[in-house]
């Protein structure tokens, strides 16, 4: 299993070298703008064909690519409704603070639960190989949590024997990993 | 070691353009002005000016070392030709009846002409009026379905090639009447007026980008984003193209060092060597510069905390540029994204050019003592 990861994690990053390849590319369409065109796809020819990545039916990344923008999108593994919901929260409390990321899109694209879009500007001031590095991290800091999170949970409920537990307790419990303060918890849980 | 002077002069450079004798580097330094730095000596230079009149970031600079003016494109649709007067630059505003961002500028070789490739998928051809003392545009409007990347006069000063990101690469006459004589326009193809596509090269699948001719004229060569390099001979009604594939990321920009040899750079930061055989057949020789495997043995957890360290901004950018470079061992440590020759206009031997990317950093190479490493391509 582990193995397999490593070699879905691999791919991930060969393809991403390859398709970081961005350069600053004013608008066709719009006079003065500068816009990333894998958002807007108003010209076709300045995309490329986009690439999907799949470990299996719920674990897929697809990497769109334009001449000045990069769009990764993740879906990651929720194998029960517990799951569902922890991931759910998680992937909100780090949309809502998309711009600390500055690579993070606000909105996942459709299908997919987390997106990040690079752009050129992200080339330019950062390096590639530590942009690369990063959403690579990020992907397996995720599964080295969840792992983390669901051993965790049948802690709680073997201490607390309850065979039901309320979403919310399951929530805030959970949420506790990521060192997030009562009031963004309420925060996350209500919005 | 080919590299003469690695000089770092802002965080990242769009283009840039040398002098007449060479002292002198004019750069954007991916903003809206043009900075002008004066060699003192190794690795020490000062700022003479700074150029303000373009409202969004300049494309592209061009000096012309007859005229010693320079010229400057952006993407917010104007051109302006600067001249020295009496210590300062006198900025020249150019019509170039442009509704889309600037990319490219280049003087034809005989500098009464300059080409600015455009977003708006045309190419402006641009000559001085002496009536009205003005620099006035035509406008090359047919042809190019995607915006124009790229420019490159042959040393005719009559044809013009250009590429595009539809993958095209062509080449038009610019035939001017009143500023290009008759007897100019021989050796140029048949009878041509202006605007007239001479030819048109369908080798890319990709983006097309930094087409050049070679010192005669004689051949061209283009990049495709498919980490392919084009080499075209005998251009006219058939012409010979051959494409050479790559096993690196995609090349930006290419230069011709002599008829049989060619530089190219790009995504991978590091120059490769082209070469034509004795039968006229190009192929990859070998990097510039020493290529070592990207270091990854650091320790995960420090990796991640370094690349998440970025964001929140706890490391300052310099810093961690110069570890990235120290431990890549390369000059250029992002993508180069042009490459200019340092040599007499003219000549057929180009031993000395400067690359700059968006790393910031203006590289001057000699090959003077490369000549016995890359073997008697020259």
């Amino acid at each position: 299993m582990a193995n397999s990861l490593r070699l879905y994690l691999a791919c991930i990053k060969n393809t991403l070298e390859a398709a970081m390849c961005l350069q600053n590319f004013p608008c066709q369409e719009v006079e003065r703008h500068n816009k990333p065109e894998v958002e807007l796809k108003t010209s076709p020819e300045l995309l490329l064909n986009p690439l999907l990545i799949c470990r299996n039916e719920a674990e897929k990344c697809l990497i769109e690519t334009s001449i000045n923008s990069l769009r990764i999108s993740l879906k990651v593994k929720q194998a029960d409704e517990l799951e569902n919901i922890l991931t759910k929260k998680f992937l909100r409390f780090l949309s809502m603070r998309a711009e600390a990321f500055q690579v993070l899109r606000r909105k996942p694209v459709q299908g997919y639960d987390i997106s990040f879009l690079i752009t050129n500007y992200h080339c330019e001031e950062m390096q590639k190989q530590k942009l690369i590095d990063f959403i690579i991290q990020f992907m397996e800091a995720r599964y080295r949590e969840r792992n983390k999170r669901l051993e965790g949970v049948s802690e709680h409920q073997r201490t607390t024997r309850c065979d039901r537990v309320s979403e919310t307790v399951h929530v805030k419990q959970h949420l506790r990993y990521y060192n997030v303060t009562p009031h963004c918890i309420n925060h996350s849980l209500v919005g | 070691m080919a590299v003469v002077d690695v000089h770092r002069f802002a965080e990242s450079i769009t283009c840039h353009a040398w002098s007449p004798d060479h002292s002198m580097v004019a750069l954007c330094p991916n903003n809206t002005e043009v900075h002008i730095y004066k060699s003192l000596s190794q690795d020490q230079w000062e700022r003479l000016h700074v150029l303000q009149k373009h409202d969004q970031i300049v494309s592209g600079i061009d000096w012309s070392s007859k005229s010693n003016k320079i010229v400057s494109v952006s993407h917010d649709r104007n051109s302006y030709v600067w001249s020295l007067e009496g210590g300062e630059w006198v900025p020249t505003l150019v019509i170039l009846r442009l509704n889309r961002a600037a990319l490219c500028v280049q003087w034809s070789p005989k500098e009464n002409k300059f080409a600015v490739g455009s977003g708006a998928k045309t190419v402006c051809i641009c000559y001085y009026e002496q009536e009205n003392n003005w620099w006035v545009s035509k406008l090359i409007r047919k042809r190019h379905e995607s915006s124009v990347t790229s420019v490159a006069w042959h040393p005719n000063n009559i044809l013009l090639a250009t590429t595009s990101t539809d993958g095209k690469c062509r080449v038009f006459s610019t035939f001017i009447k009143g500023v290009d004589t008759k007897d100019s326009k021989a050796g140029s193809p048949a009878e041509t007026k202006f605007g007239e596509q001479i030819l048109q090269l369908d080798l890319s699948y990709s983006w097309a980008f930094g087409v050049k001719w070679s010192p005669s004229g004689n051949t061209l060569a283009y990049v495709g984003h498919s980490s392919m390099i084009y080499f075209v001979d005998d251009v006219g009604p058939s012409p010979l193209a051959q494409s050479v594939a790559f096993r690196d990321l995609p090349l930006r920009d290419v230069l011709f060092i002599s008829e049989k040899m060619v530089i190219g750079v790009g995504y991978d930061s590091n120059p490769m060597v082209f070469a034509a055989d004795d039968t006229g057949i190009w192929s990859f020789i070998r990097y510039i510069g020493e290529k070592k495997a990207a270091s990854s043995n650091s320790s995960y957890s420090s990796q991640f905390s370094e690349a998440f360290g970025k964001f929140y901004g706890s490391q300052s950018k310099s810093a961690t540029a110069n570890d990235a470079s120290e431990s890549r061992g390369r000059v250029h440590d992002n993508c180069i994204n042009s490459i200019v020759p340092l040599s007499k206009a003219g000549s057929p031997k180009v031993m000395r050019f400067s690359t700059s990317g968006l790393d910031g950093k203006v590289a001057i190479w000699d090959l003077e003592n490369m000549e016995q490493e890359l073997g008697n391509q020259f």
